[in-house]
């Protein structure tokens, strides 16, 4: 029981990072019509900005700031490839999500040459801290607290963003036909750049809780994380925001359950036959595609 | 002498190697209703979507309020004031009714409020379903809707693309009355619609278009009684 709960706690910070990062993808995907592959990998390029930022101040405030401005300008400067490719083909996620991979194994080079000799960077230890909790075996770092804390904050303050405010609604409208959205005055180009910022801001915010969570980062994390995040996105439904919601904190949730009872390095085989399964059976996702 | 509000001065637009207008010239004045009429085809729809910016015109230009708009970008057109009420009574079918007025509103978030109010009052049937998810209205509320999202955008110029496709006779007189009342409020209309005669008795002016051109055109009244406008296209040869 107190394994399962240590899981549990375990899998819901984790997944709370996944629904983050789902919640970026998808937002780029149903505003601008994009498959956005390298996001996850600007965010782990962001973890870096913070990693480095950290060897020169503590100031946390300045450490987010610094993490979510070079999220923002490297997602909305990658931005007038994907229109110039729109301009070409039309709108095709195809063509976006070819390219964005080469823009992900290019961003995964960097990191590997350029960065910290390629070698993992460490964050400090204090970062993801000592245990908050500790009953048995049920252990709760800070790190995994904020996580889970800031990730329920950011995942309701996007909802707000998109289900309350007038921004939102000119995001709805615009994902729901571009045409339409055009001919009552919405300046689409303009509309998507600011989808790419919003998601720009949730990595920059998403690389901080990430690095806290993990205490680490490698070039390589990028590529594996974009798999899952990819991965949740089709299972719930391409697109489907709730059906993100979901479906990231389950990712999160199986896989250290599966940590938890069998041997740690078949969880990522369980979760993506997991994946094969349901997509047999439902291929529009659990919940649904909104594309 | 009244102000001309558009002014369409001998566009052309295509489809790739088809050509769909050919030299059109249409005009449209302050407070008045002016019909295109014309069969499948004809181009009544590209004659608007080059208007709105949403197809590219090739020669000629199209002015409104006295500013040259040719191949302006379509947002840019609606923040003009030319107001369009596409084919289909198309409504975001993922959002409420007030959510799609609201949106409309996009170019003057100060006056959303103000603008609700009126619409509202116009349509009280978007009042009582405003929490209602726009894709679950009938087609009739729905062209409603569309009609009331277009007024948000304060136009001073409304065009409507075939109101009356796919309506109930009984909800398309509901239509025509209402656009009817906008007109007597002093919204100048340009109204595409393929039945002639429904468009030349609520027009003020028409003009009768046939594969990419205008073939006749004049005071609507005038048109009704021409013998080759009434044999080709009011069925009859008296
Ligand atoms: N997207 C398109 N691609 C190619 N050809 C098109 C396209 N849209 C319209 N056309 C052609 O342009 C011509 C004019 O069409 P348009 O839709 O403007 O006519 P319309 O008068 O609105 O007809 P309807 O009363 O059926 O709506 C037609 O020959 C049509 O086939
Ligand atoms: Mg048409």
């Amino acid at each position: 029981m107190e394994i399962f709960v240590a899981q549990l706690l375990n899998g819901l910070s984790l997944g709370s990072i996944y629904v983050l990062l789902v919640l970026g993808f998808n937002l780029m995907l149903v505003v601008a019509k994009i498959i956005q592959f390298a996001y996850p990998h600007l965010v782990v390029l962001s973890m870096y900005v913070c990693w480095g930022m950290l060897k020169y101040t503590n100031n946390m405030f300045l450490v987010v700031l610094a993490s979510i401005v070079s999220c923002v300008i490297v997602n909305v400067a990658i931005e007038p490839i994907f229109r110039a490719l729109s301009k070409k083909h039309g709108l095709d996620i195809n063509v976006s999500f070819v390219v964005s991979i080469s823009i992900a194994l290019l961003i995964t080079d960097v990191m590997s040459h350029a960065l910290n000799y390629g070698f993992p960077i460490a964050f400090p230890t204090d970062w993801v801290g000592k245990s908050v909790l500790n009953f048995g075996l049920i252990t709760f770092s800070v790190g995994q607290a904020y996580a889970l804390i800031g990730g329920i904050a950011a995942v309701a303050l996007f909802f707000y963003l998109l289900y309350r405010t007038r921004q939102g609604r000119v995001f709805r409208a615009l994902s729901e036909n571009s045409v339409l959205a055009s001919i009552i005055g919405i300046p689409v180009v303009k509309t998507r750049i600011l989808s790419y910022a919003i998601a720009g801001l949730l990595g920059g915010v998403t690389a901080v809780l990430f690095a806290r969570l993990l205490g680490s980062a490698s070039p390589s994390l990028g590529d594996f994380v974009a798999m899952k995040v990819v991965a949740v996105s089709i299972l719930a439904g391409l697109g489907n925001l709730k059906g993100g919601l979901v479906c990231g904190l389950l990712l999160g949730i199986a896989e250290s359950l599966a940590m938890g009872y069998l041997p740690g390095s078949w969880s990522n085989a369980i979760a993506f036959m997991m994946i094969l399964i349901i997509m047999l059976i439902k291929p529009e996702g659990l919940f649904g595609i909104q594309i | 002498m009244k102000k001309n509000v558009l002014r369409v001065e001998g566009i052309s637009v295509s489809y790739g190697p088809i050509q769909a207008l050919d030299d059109v010239s249409i005009e449209v004045d302050e407070g008045e209703i002016v019909s295109l009429v014309g069969a499948n085809g004809a181009g009544k729809t590209s004659l608007l979507r080059a208007i709105m910016g949403l197809q590219k015109v090739h020669t000629g230009r199209i002015v409104f309020m006295g500013n040259d708009i040719t191949n302006t970008s379509t947002d840019k057109v609606a923040g003009s004031g030319i107001g369009l009420i596409p084919e289909g009574h198309l409504v975001f079918s993922t959002m409420t009714v007030l959510e799609n007025l609201q949106v409309g509103g996009y170019h003057y978030p100060q006056e959303v409020s103000s603008s609700l109010e009126s619409v509202f009052e116009s349509f009280p049937v978007l009042y009582k379903r405003r929490n209602q998810i726009a894709g679950t209205l009938s087609g009739g509320e729905q062209q409603m809707l569309s009609i009331g999202r277009t007024l948000m955008s304060k136009p001073k110029l409304l065009m409507a693309d075939e109101p009356s496709l796919g309506l109930a006779p009984k909800v398309i007189s509901e239509i025509f009355n209402i656009l009817r009342d906008l007109n007597e409020k002093g919204y100048p209309i340009l109204l595409a619609e393929q039945n002639a005669k429904k468009a030349l008795e609520f027009g003020d002016h028409a003009y009768v278009m046939e594969t990419g051109r205008v073939l006749f055109q004049g005071p609507a009244k005038e048109l009704m009684g021409n013998p080759k406008v009434r044999h080709a296209y009011l069925g009859g040869n008296v």
